[in-house]
């Protein structure tokens, strides 16, 4: 036989079999693996993640795949992290739209799969950058909820923030 | 099964996210400005040795980009689940703005369908990540979009504020100075860290005082904010319970009610920077040491009132600490400190100066082996008790230090050197200034062992020559080298270094005042192959105390006198690069005409003539320089004269004896190859290596003798001609002299007048009793004057 799989359910049933190693990359089903299985798996792993849509979990996937052998920073040097530039594969992966967007971000926090949710934050901090407060409620579907006061007001009292 | 799996995955997506907030809770009292950078920076910075601040922003910028973010992470978030868990319990809807979900409070806890494509429906921790990678400016444009954004964006502004300039100093202090019911927020409640030491001209008690009244601070930077006084100070330290660290570095009123302050409010407090606490009494050190027993780094020095209680009272309660800070507290002895390194085998750092209690007892309570596993730092400047006794425990003990500094202690021989020897690798950073006792024998057996020396100060080591330059050529790593007042150390040591380390040396600040036997031409060597120099200090050097070198150098200390300041001589920064530039012009222009006048015999003529009007101008001004000398005004005033008329006259006088080639440094390169491959060879004992070292050298100098003997009889004959013939007495054919310096200078054993070119007996103070005869040539510029007579003209 070949070597064990491990199958992700989706919420909406679709079944994902996939290799070990790209699962793995999610910290979450790598825990889960070892502490069910101490001895190493000895037939195919059936994991639902019934909070994840089966477009979301196949594009999470697709970045396992292609990142199976990366070796990411270390994951406690914040600084290494937010030095890193995105990769040019992962910029292209996160051509979506930014229900996906999210989407992708949230499956990645809740699988445990850090470098990609690093990497779709940096996706929207790369949208946020250089805009308006204007245009970041625009860009991001934000209703204005405070005060043309209250703005005011806040804007003088942290005016320091603007100087480098 | 399927659904026991999914249940365990919940359970364990809930455990994840509930542990990692717990865990991650526990963690931000760590990390800590003045407490926690086990490596690098602090000692690399303290390398530059001279002022504290810059060090502290290295350990800033190390401590707070990386760990602030996370610091500040953990705790937003982790205030947020606790107020959001007391909002469900007490079933208060938390205020969501309408286009959220009644599911809110549970939105850090649950994955949640994504409904809209909103950024705001994005957990808290995920923003945070996102807004990580902002700047300061873009999370301004972003606060005003929403409140939920507002509310978040502003706790991380403020997290600590920026006081780092001019303009944002002001706003900063403009908004605190609004009562805070009238700001939109009290901003007092999220400062976390406050450094009001990059503009301590502009801190003073008003300033401070607006920021009595933040509860959360954890950290109060004060460094040289040398206006401020004991009030605010306390004002501020009230009911900070949260408080980790105070740097007070710097600060003159350090009072009593400071120090009872902290140990009145701040419980926690891990790191404490007091160094001018001398006016701090022996009761309020010991009762803050016993009401903060977390205290990791204390910094107490300058004073009498660090008692042994003091100490006593830190080895019953502070378990701890990782860094002492004794400097000059002269009444510590090592009663109870013995007892602090038996119990604190997590310590690494421990600085004490000026302690003439400390003696070889203070590690007697450690078992002889590897027990301080992490000391990096040690440094007993100036505790004069102790011996190599103790040095030896402490290698055994702490084998992986990596500063030593036993600066000031006298008593420490080479026996010391030979057992730090064994730190290897580990040793980095060594301070040995006036250790006179030790030799180069002692520095030979360190620097062989220890290939990763960065920094090493042998200032005032009187009996080190030039040999321990050249085991200095062997350090790969070495960025500093320290030798004042090592007067025996010759140009000779000077250019066999510069050789042997070769071009592109990664040497940064090179310390050699008062080695009164240099001069230009190996210092030219030397900054040729160190690109990377950024200090050289040649103070009281006579060769350079001259205006077209002095022009480079920086400004004395104002608080120096008229003869300090007329032999300071301290190149820094760009003025290590001027210097440079000046010398190889200089050299070039040297070289030229040298070059020309023994090669292009076709230009001989013109040349010959060219370069004997210059000789003989050049000599001219010598002989009124050397008159002159006991006045080095009146040296500098002609010289600049001198160099006004062309910019090479002035230098010939040094230049000639510098050569292109080591040009009459030969002889010395001989012997010292000579004695060295000797030792390398290392068959020999350490009898019969000195017996054989006397030989050679005094077979060099008995060769010396007789050359300086035969140059002065020849000198003595053309005097004598000269008188014969009387003023009218034709100088010696020109056409030679400047070619015929310079071969002279070549030759071994040559009667070259010039006390440059003179073979520098560099060893004798080594075996001073077995050189009887040591011509006084180090004189030189009396050997100088006898050029008087050769041109009569004058």
């Amino acid at each position: 036989m070949s070597e064990p799989k491990v199958i992700m359910v989706s919420s909406d049933e679709e079944r994902f079999k996939v290799d070990q190693v790209v699962a793995e990359k999610s910290v979450t089903i790598k825990n889960m693996i070892r502490d069910l299985n101490p001895d190493g798996l000895t037939e195919d792993f059936e994991v639902p993640v019934s909070t994840i849509r089966a477009n979301v979990l196949s594009k999470v996937l697709e970045w396992c795949e292609h990142h199976k052998t990366t070796v990411f920073p270390d994951e406690d040097d914040e600084d290494a992290k937010k030095t890193a530039p995105i990769e040019e594969w992962d910029r292209t992966f996160f051509r979506v739209d930014q229900e996906m967007l999210y989407e992708i971000i949230l499956a990645a926090n809740f699988l445990n799969i850090t470098p990609l949710r690093d990497s779709g934050c940096k996706i929207v901090a790369e949208m946020i950058r250089g805009k308006s407060p204007e245009e970041l409620r625009k860009v991001f579907n934000i209703t204005n909820d405070f005060t043309a006061e209250e703005e005011a007001a806040i804007r003088r009292e942290n005016e320091w923030a603007e100087d480098r | 099964m399927v659904a026991s799996i999914y249940n365990l995955l919940k359970l364990a997506f809930h455990c994840y996210n509930n542990a990692s907030c717990i865990f991650q809770h526990s963690k931000p009292s760590s990390p800590n400005s003045v407490e926690e950078d086990p490596t690098g920076n602090r000692e690399a910075t303290t390398r530059a040795n001279s002022n504290t601040v810059s060090r502290y922003e290295a350990d800033f910028i190390m401590d707070n980009d990386s760990n602030n973010f996370k610091e500040l992470r953990d705790s937003i978030i982790t205030d947020r689940r606790l107020s959001e868990a007391n909002n469900s319990i007490n079933q208060i809807p938390p205020s969501p703005p309408s286009h959220k979900n009644d599911n809110n409070h549970f939105i850090n806890y649950q994955y949640q369908e994504i409904q809209k494509n909103s950024l705001i429906r994005l957990p808290t921790e995920i923003l945070l990540q996102i807004f990580h990678n902002l700047d300061r400016k873009e999370l301004y444009a972003l606060l005003t979009v929403c409140r939920e954004f507002a509310d978040l964006i502003i706790e991380i502004l403020w997290f600590r504020p920026n006081m780092q300039n001019d303009l944002s100093f002001k706003k900063i202090k403009e908004v605190m100075e609004i009562p805070k019911e009238k700001t939109h927020w009290d901003y007092r409640q999220y400062i976390k860290r406050l450094n009001l030491s990059f503009m301590t001209k502009l801190v003073d008690d008003d300033l401070l005082s607006l920021f009595v009244g933040c509860p959360k601070l954890e950290r109060l930077t004060l460094v040289n904010c040398t206006k401020l006084t004991r009030k605010p100070i306390t004002q501020v330290l009230k009911n900070c319970e949260k408080l980790q660290s105070i740097d007070l570095t710097g600060v003159t009123d350090i009072h009593d009610s400071i120090i009872d302050a902290l140990a009145e409010n701040c419980l926690r407090l891990q790191g404490l920077y007091a160094p001018g606490c001398g006016n701090v009494c022996e009761a309020s050190i010991i009762r803050l040491l016993n009401s903060c027993p977390m205290l990791k780094r204390i910094k107490f020095n300058n004073s009498e009132n660090i008692t042994d209680q003091c100490i006593s009272a830190m080895y019953e309660n502070c378990k701890s600490l990782v860094e002492i800070d004794l400097h000059n507290c002269p009444n510590v002895s090592d009663l109870y400190l013995k007892n602090i390194f038996n119990d604190l085998s997590q310590l690494r750092e421990f600085r004490i100066s000026n302690a003439a209690g400390i003696t070889d007892k203070l590690f007697e309570l450690l078992p002889s082996r590897y027990y301080l596993e992490k000391l990096r730092i040690i440094d007993i400047t100036g505790c004069n008790a102790i011996t190599d006794k103790l040095v030896e425990k402490l290698v055994i003990c702490a084998p992986r230090l990596r500063n030593v500094v036993l600066s000031k202690c006298m008593q420490i021989t080479d026996a010391s050197l030979r057992a730090l020897s064994q730190l290897g690798r580990s040793l980095h950073y060594i301070h040995l200034g006036h250790c006179g006792l030790i030799t180069d024998f002692g520095v030979a057996a360190l620097v062989r062992s220890c290939h990763r020396i960065q920094y090493i100060d042998l200032a005032c080591c009187t009996q080190l020559t030039d040999w321990t330059l050249i085991e200095l050529a062997n350090l790969p790593k070495l960025r500093r080298i320290g030798l004042v007042k090592c007067s025996l150390i010759t140009d000779g040591g000077i250019l066999e270094l510069v050789r042997r380390r070769g071009d592109q040396d990664c040497l940064e600040r090179v310390h050699l005042s008062y080695c009164t036997n240099l001069t230009i031409g190996p210092i030219y060597a030397l900054l040729k192959s160190c690109p990377k120099l950024t200090h050289l200090s040649l103070t009281g050097i006579s060769s350079f105390l001259r205006r077209e070198i002095t022009q480079y150098c920086r400004d004395p200390p104002p608080d120096f006198n008229e003869a300090q300041k007329s032999s300071f001589c301290v190149f820094s920064g760009h003025g290590v690069n001027q210097l440079r530039n000046y010398l190889f012009q200089v050299m070039e222009e040297q070289a030229y005409s040298i070059e020309q006048g023994d090669i292009h015999a076709l230009f001989l003529d013109q040349r010959r003539r060219l370069m004997n009007n210059n000789n003989i101008n050049n000599n001219n001004n010598n002989n009124n320089n050397n008159n002159n000398d006991d006045d080095g005004d009146v040296e500098i005033d002609d010289n600049n004269d001198n160099n006004n008329g062309g910019g090479r006259n002035a230098w010939d006088r040094r230049a000639e004896g510098l050569g292109l080639e080591d040009i009459g440094i030969q002889p010395i390169f001989d012997l010292n190859r000579e004695l060295f491959r000797e030792l390398n060879e290392g068959n020999m004992n350490p009898e019969e290596i000195q017996e054989h070292f006397q030989r050679l050298i005094l077979n060099r100098h008995q060769q010396r003798v007789f050359a300086f003997q035969q140059a002065q009889q020849q000198q003595a004959q053309q005097r004598q001609q000269g008188q014969r013939v009387g003023g009218a007495a034709a100088p010696p054919p020109p056409a030679i002299l400047a070619p015929g310096q310079v071969g002279r200078a070549g030759r071994r054993g040559n009667n070259d007048r010039n006390p440059e070119n003179a073979p520098q007996i560099e060893q004798q103070a080594v075996f001073p009793n077995e050189d009887p005869i040591i011509p006084d040539i180090n004189d030189d510029e009396d050997v100088d004057m006898d050029q008087v007579p050769l041109f009569p003209r004058n």
